[in-house]
């Protein structure tokens, strides 16, 4: 693209800049994307096969305090990520400003859940499975990126297995595989569909 | 009829800044340099006038140790952009007939 100039534009050519910008402004939304869904989908599964590994091998519940590394390492990895970023030009799209919305309130709400769940019975697995689904979900239909669409309704439905009575390690082992189908696959496509647009 | 077109938003560089800032909620000023591939001098005395209208808002803070320039466009901004579209829009709409 050649240098641009204080010059005065015909009507034409006014159109075709400002398409030209607005598109090129909104082609960059998907940049980033992936890499979030592939921290929080590891995250979650590594930890989930460490709290399993060890109340298999010791059958003691205290284990299940490890569960609290997820929010922490996510957390953690996901800043460093951010920060990352920041060091590229910024821009800030109203779609990033929906999305980064949507999983703040969806965050919360696991958070939320995930405590209560310390002192109530509740089906944990289930909810996070849920609340990640319609996230997923959520996210691709903003971006307008089917794959992840599908992962997100696929990741709701089968949160229901979750509800079905099995033994608790078993249940841990499905809640991992769907997180693998739901984030980490979609996440590694996004991204490399992300890298070959910008290329 | 003509409508008027604003003269602030006839210049190539101005427009660029501000379609790019229609479409997003904020944006740096590296990220507005890279898009439209000015100078730094040039976009800079853009931005300023740009300002200076009210048509965007500029934030100055720092990214680190190195300062960064946020834009972002203002309802004023939006309003002018609308009108700016709608006497581009009367211009074609003559030369079609």
């Amino acid at each position: 693209m050649e240098e641009m100039q204080d010059r005065q534009l015909n009507e034409k050519e006014s159109l075709e800049l400002i398409s030209r910008m607005i598109r090129n402004t909104q082609e960059r939304m998907e940049e980033g994307s992936g890499t979030m869904f592939l921290i929080w989908g590891y995250t979650t599964v590594i930890v989930t096969m460490l709290v399993r590994e060890m109340l298999m091998r010791t059958g003691s519940y205290q284990w299940q305090w490890l569960w609290f590394l997820l929010p922490v390492c996510g957390s953690i990895m996901t800043m460093i990520h951010l920060k990352k970023r920041s060091k590229k030009p910024r821009v800030i799209t109203y779609v990033d400003k929906v999305i980064n919305y949507i999983w703040t309130v969806l965050g919360i709400t696991g958070f939320l859940l995930s405590v209560i769940s310390i002192v109530y019975r509740l089906p944990i697995l289930f909810f996070i499975v849920l609340i990640m689904g319609i996230g997923t979900t959520l996210t691709g239909l903003v971006i307008n990126f089917r794959p992840l669409v599908i992962a997100g309704v696929l990741g709701m439905l089968l949160s229901s297995i979750l509800v079905v009575r099995m033994p608790y390690t078993l249940q841990m082992l499905i809640f991992s595989l769907i997180f693998l189908v739901m984030m980490i696959i979609p996440g590694h496509y996004l991204n490399y569909k992300s890298r070959k647009r910008n290329v | 009829m003509f409508k008027e077109l604003d003269p602030l938003l006839l210049s190539e560089l101005r427009l660029a800044v501000m379609s790019i800032l229609i479409s997003a909620e904020e944006a740096d000023f590296v990220y507005l340099k890279e898009k439209t591939n000015a100078t730094a001098g040039n976009l800079s005395v853009q931005i300023d006038k740009l300002q200076q209208a009210g048509y965007i808002d500029v934030r100055k803070t720092f990214k680190g140790k190195r300062p960064q320039t946020i834009c972002k466009v203002t309802f004023k901004g939006i309003h002018a952009f609308e009108k700016y579209i709608e006497a581009l829009k009367s211009y074609i709409d003559i030369q079609n007939h």
